[in-house]
């Protein structure tokens, strides 16, 4: 059970991992740590609550729903001295030499206008940046799905409004 | 809009090909797993942990060391202990609560349990506390007759003030955690709101 929960949530891991960091990034405004953070939390929980999936929805559905959960609770942990381990630092290295996002301008752009909108209505947005349809967003924030295309039209306006200023500005 | 808003599509798109799997490796998630547990284990379990070798300290003073036997100093060692038993079946209550926040619930109704769990924490500090705390020093104060027949004036007399000074600490320390309760729940009530506007 224990070897089959493993491969399970490391396929699920590899499968998933660029979506949940991409969407940890657009929320945390780009910042590689705190994105790396969040992912972590994620998969934590995802490996915590791998025997209660259900099968009710998609992998990808249900990952969404524990991102953005995680998103919304997480707290910055300002001033606080952490410990890594070697394999964390080798890690903290790996992702200075491979990040090619850190430094692409366009992206990180969008990652610090999606930054200065409201928590939730940046979650929304990666999730339709990412496809999803009003249905999915619906179950995994739990409004009706007018209510999420209403949202939708909104933050769209807005996003639109601090990219036009970021850009003149 | 939308010819603006589909090039944003392509961006973002396009960034993810960027993301290299090698990150975060899956053996530093492993060690982080073992790491969490841990840490979970003693944010449920360290305040009653506290309260319950109080609880057991103060019964076993006042059955061995100390066994009153005036009716007001009975009154006020009851008042002690039964405060605390009491505190520790809040903190049960709490945990409870705490565990009833679960990330696989839909936003809105983790948000709800959220705000449940942090107004509940929030009655500890401003009602439940204070009173316990109010019952423990009138129970201190209560046995201090019996204990002057045989503690010296002023060995009772530094007792009573380290007391005073140890119950100013606490005010302090309460004063914080309501502080810190009442943010959070401001937080996550505008969140809510946001949700559902």
């Amino acid at each position: 059970m224990r070897k089959n929960k493993k491969e399970l949530f490391e396929t699920i891991y590899y499968q998933h991992q660029p979506m949940v960091l991409q969407m940890c990034l657009g929320f945390v405004k780009g910042d590689d740590d705190l994105a790396n953070d969040l992912l972590q939390e994620v998969f934590i929980s995802v490996w915590r609550n791998l025997e209660k999936f259900k099968g009710e929805s998609t992998y990808k559905t249900w990952i969404y729903r524990i991102t953005v959960n995680t998103c919304l609770q997480y707290i910055k942990k300002d001033n606080k001295v952490t410990m890594f381990s070697i394999s964390e630092i080798e890690n903290q290295l790996a992702v200075a030499d491979n990040d090619e996002n850190s430094t692409n301008p366009n992206i990180q752009r969008l990652y610090k206008a999606i930054g200065q909108l409201k928590k939730i209505d940046r979650l929304i947005i990666i999730m339709v940046l990412e496809n999803q349809d009003y249905n999915s967003i619906s179950e995994i924030i739990g409004i009706t799905p007018t209510n999420v295309r209403v949202k939708i039209h909104r933050i769209k306006k807005r996003l639109e409004i601090i990219l036009k200023n970021n850009k003149n500005g | 809009m939308d010819n603006e808003f589909s090039e944003l599509k392509n961006k973002w798109g396009k960034s993810k090909k960027n993301i290299n799997l090698s990150i975060t490796n899956i053996e530093s998630i492993y060690t982080k797993i073992k790491k969490k547990e841990k840490e979970n284990y003693f944010f449920y379990y360290s305040t009653i942990t506290i309260l319950l070798a109080t609880f057991i300290a103060i019964s076993l003073f006042f059955y061995y060391v100390a066994p009153v036997e005036e009716t007001l100093s009975r009154i006020g060692a009851g008042l002690m202990i039964y405060g605390l038993l009491f505190r520790i079946f809040i903190e049960v209550i709490s945990i409870f609560k705490a565990k009833r926040i679960n990330k696989l619930d839909d936003t809105l109704k983790t948000t709800e349990n959220i705000i449940n769990f942090h107004q509940f924490r929030k009655k500890i500090h401003t009602i439940i506390a204070p009173i316990i705390i109010i019952l423990y020093t009138i129970g201190f104060y209560m046995i201090t007759p019996e204990f002057s027949l045989y503690i010296e004036f002023w060995n009772l007399f530094l007792i009573d003030i380290s007391y005073v000074i140890i119950g100013i600490i606490l005010f302090i320390i309460i004063r914080k955690g309501v502080k810190k309760e009442m943010q959070k729940l401001n937080d996550i009530i505008k969140l809510k709101d946001d949700i559902t506007e």
